[in-house]
């Protein structure tokens, strides 16, 4: 395998980052569109599920050509493309407003701080092992050389994510503060004081799959959580996981954690005076967070590209016919399927159940979590001493 | 160094959580609610003197825009206020329609409420199940007069017309769906952890406190006070019907919860006996063709979903509206509790008392 020159290997990372934004504007749109249809099942809304154009456009083709199979649940998930249609242009139509007596550099840079630091964490997130695919020798100027699964390979990763992440909360914090309106402001002071503290478990929680696997490399530490232990890590590590679903929750401040913009109390919280695309870029980044939480929830905790837990992979591979040996390897696409499980999860928790009031949520965050997440850095540190 | 200041906020007029347009002043220590005055008015029409101005059969098109998620209550309210006045006997089974309907407009309110309710804490799926639910009491509404929120059920006297053909097979249908969709929403919140947690100790209000400030309904039986005017002083046919006023003594926002909930069965209970014992013959009394009034005054009290909803009429000797018109409008008592509720609390608890309440801004402001 020939070696890249240093201006190749930019270009390959620059293709790279380029498909990691494409996989994260995939997702995202997806995302809400699934949250509109399964809300929708889930509360038997009648137009989420339902509305497709019988006329006009895609969806209106598809009726035509397909109206008969259409009534097949399976055949009819185009059902509900307007509305994410309508989402998207909504968004991007709308006047975006400028408060006369906010603080305007602030308030413009805070969504793109926001946004910037969700996509920014993918640079360390590994999707798959090694290679992720080798560019055909035809391929002009890179032709030949390999692709790695994730941007960055980067030694202390799960430091730089957490690190990452973290300056998230500026965005809210500072579109809180900018905005020079009293909601808004509660908003914001509600979210550092939630994220803050619930970083705190998230991170203890994450310290164990760091001291089950030694490293702090993304792919290090999924590829050792995966095989070397049993159920890709769940079974030891099952209350770390639930933990750091938790944690991740309020991280992204989804329900039942949803304080800073609990819209019932403070209309929308930090972003109530933003508008337009602005307003779309806390949208998007709440759900690139999503994204985000899933990933890491899926290496860490779900095994990460391997689709065969139990520690089978090795166990089980010899036997399997040539045909179906790409089930015992890692793939990106287990990894894919476990982040839309999880966001599925998201969604799922949302339609279930109400909201913590905003001192509840703190309590649970430092008299359950932190304690519990101790406790589970403690089994996890007697599972290496004496288990691995 | 550090300054240590109140905050001062308006919760409404525009808000999601405030069920219209109410405005609530709040000062905030924090998140802690310091002082809470709420601010009424910006839905006044002035119902009552526009009745006073109006003919007695035209002023209950008045009282459907009351109170709009319960207008037949109103409606009830309103034609008795009035046969007290003239001394008219309605039918029987004018009488028995009336309670099926109010039983189903108490359903119908009491969604209402527990979909707002679950949705300002949060419970979302609990909104558009109940939503689901009243629709079909509104179809049934709107079988039975034509239209499904404002209806003008009933007329002074008894009703416009019997039941329209097929109404019992819908209410049968109903019938037997219901109980199990309470199933659900309890399923959903009653053993909630997050639900009891918002719920359970919040919002309280003694029963000394709300007698004190004349609360009624739901309000005052979970603080412990068994008054339900269909027992206390039985209109319509309540005292022919078999049901139990459900109350609680725990006086918070969780024990409002059960009582109505426990409420929505009673109503179940109350229109299947409607059905079984439906008497036959007319619906409506003899009246004149025009009403003219003595010298004369009535105050007249139902149980509206949401309480005690009075109608206090005065007559003049020979005229055809009436002199004065006063509507003592539950919603609008109950708020003066609001401040006692919330003070002390968070801002999510002044959301979850407001909720609790059951307030509709069209009956507070008139």
């Amino acid at each position: 395998m020939p070696t890249p020159t240093p201006i190749q290997s930019i270009v390959i990372t620059l293709i790279q980052c380029l498909l990691v934004v494409i996989f994260v504007f995939v997702v995202v749109p997806l995302t809400v569109f699934a949250e509109r249809k399964v809300l929708g099942h889930l509360q038997q809304r009648l137009g989420s599920t339902r509305v497709a154009s019988g006329h006009v456009g895609v969806t209106g083709w598809m009726n035509r050509g397909m109206w008969k199979w259409g009534r097949v649940p399976v055949l009819s998930y185009w059902r509900g493309i307007p509305g994410l249609v309508a989402d998207v242009l909504k968004l991007i139509l709308k006047e975006d407003i400028l408060p006369d007596k906010a603080d305007k550099f602030v308030f413009f840079i805070a969504p793109a701080l926001s946004m910037v630091a969700a996509v920014v964490v993918f640079a360390a997130v590994s999707f798959v092992p090694g290679v992720f695919f080798i560019f055909p020798t035809w391929f002009p100027y890179v032709g030949g050389l390999p692709v790695s699964g994730g941007i960055a390979d980067i030694n202390v990763g799960l430091l730089w994510i957490l690190g990452v992440a973290s300056v998230g909360v500026y965005g809210i914090v500072l579109a809180g503060w900018a905005s020079n309106s009293k909601y808004p402001l509660l908003g914001g002071l509600r979210s550092a004081a939630q994220m803050v503290s619930y970083e705190v478990p998230l991170a203890i929680s994450l310290l164990a799959p760091v001291v089950l696997s030694a490293s702090l490399n993304f792919g290090e530490m999924s590829a050792r959580m995966a095989i070397g232990l049993p159920f890709w890590g769940l079974v030891p590590q099952i209350l770390g996981f639930l933990i750091y679903l938790t944690c991740g929750f309020a991280e992204t401040n989804r329900l039942p954690f949803d304080m800073p913009e609990a819209e019932n109390e403070l209309v929308a919280g930090f972003h109530t005076e933003y508008s337009g695309m602005k307003f779309g870029f806390f949208y998007l980044a709440e759900y690139i967070n999503m994204t985000v939480v899933a990933a890491l929830a899926s290496g860490f905790f779900l095994g990460g590209p391997w689709l065969l837990p139990f520690g089978l992979q090795g166990l089980v591979n010899p036997f399997l016919p040539a045909f179906l040996s790409w089930f015992g390897e890692p793939h990106a696409i287990f990894f894919v399927v476990k982040i839309i499980f999880l966001l599925f999860t998201y969604i799922w928790v949302r339609g279930t159940i109400p909201r913590y009031r905003y001192d509840q949520v703190m309590s649970v965050a430092w008299k359950y979590l932190i304690p519990m997440a101790l406790f589970n850095l403690l089994l996890a540190a007697l599972v290496r001493c004496f288990a691995v | 160094m550090f300054k240590n200041e109140e905050m001062e906020i308006n919760l409404g007029p525009q808000h999601p959580s405030t069920h219209g347009v109410l405005r609530v002043k709040l000062r905030l220590d924090g998140e802690t609610i310091t002082h809470c005055r709420p601010v009424i008015g910006y839905l006044h029409r002035g119902v009552e003197k526009i009745c006073e101005n109006q003919t007695f059969f035209q002023g209950q098109v008045w009282t459907d825009r009351m109170d709009y998620c319960s207008a037949v209550a109103n409606n009830l309210g309103w034609a008795e206020a009035n046969e007290k006045l003239f001394g008219i006997t309605v039918p029987r089974r004018a009488q028995y329609i009336r309670t099926l309907l109010n039983e189903f407009n108490r359903l119908a309110s009491h969604l209402i409420w527990l979909a707002t309710h679950a949705l300002d804490i949060g419970a979302m799926t609990v909104f558009l199940y109940a939503f689901r639910e009243r629709e079909d009491i509104l179809d049934m509404n709107e079988a039975f007069c034509g239209s499904r929120l404002t209806t003008t059920a009933f007329r002074i006297g008894g009703l416009r017309e019997d039941l329209p053909p097929g109404f019992e097979k819908l209410v049968k249908k109903f019938l037997a769906k219901f109980p199990t969709c309470i199933e659900e929403y309890e399923n959903l919140l009653s053993e909630n952890r997050i639900w009891k947690k918002r719920t359970i100790g919040v919002a309280k209000l003694s029963a000394e406190d709300a007698i004190a400030m004349g609360v009624t309904g739901p309000v005052l039986r979970a603080a412990g006070v068994p008054y339900d005017i269909r027992k206390a002083f039985p209109y319509a046919a309540y005292a022919e019907m078999d049901f139990e006023v459900p109350t609680r003594t725990e006086a918070d926002t969780y024990a409002r919860y059960l009582v109505r909930m426990a409420e929505m069965r009673q109503s179940a209970r109350i229109i299947q006996q409607c059905m079984d014992g439906m008497p036959e013959g007319p619906v409506m009394a003899k009246l004149p063709k025009i009403m003219r009034a003595e010298v004369n005054e009535v105050y007249h009290a139902t149980e509206a979903p949401k309480g005690e909803i009075g109608y206090y009429l005065v007559g003049e000797k020979g005229s055809g509206n009436p002199y004065r018109f006063h509507v003592r409008a539950p919603g609008f008592i109950n708020l003066q509790s609001l401040p006692k509720m919330a003070e002390g609390g968070l801002i999510a608890d002044i959301v979850a008392a407001i909720g609790t309440l059951d307030i509709v801004l069209g009956e507070i402001d008139r």
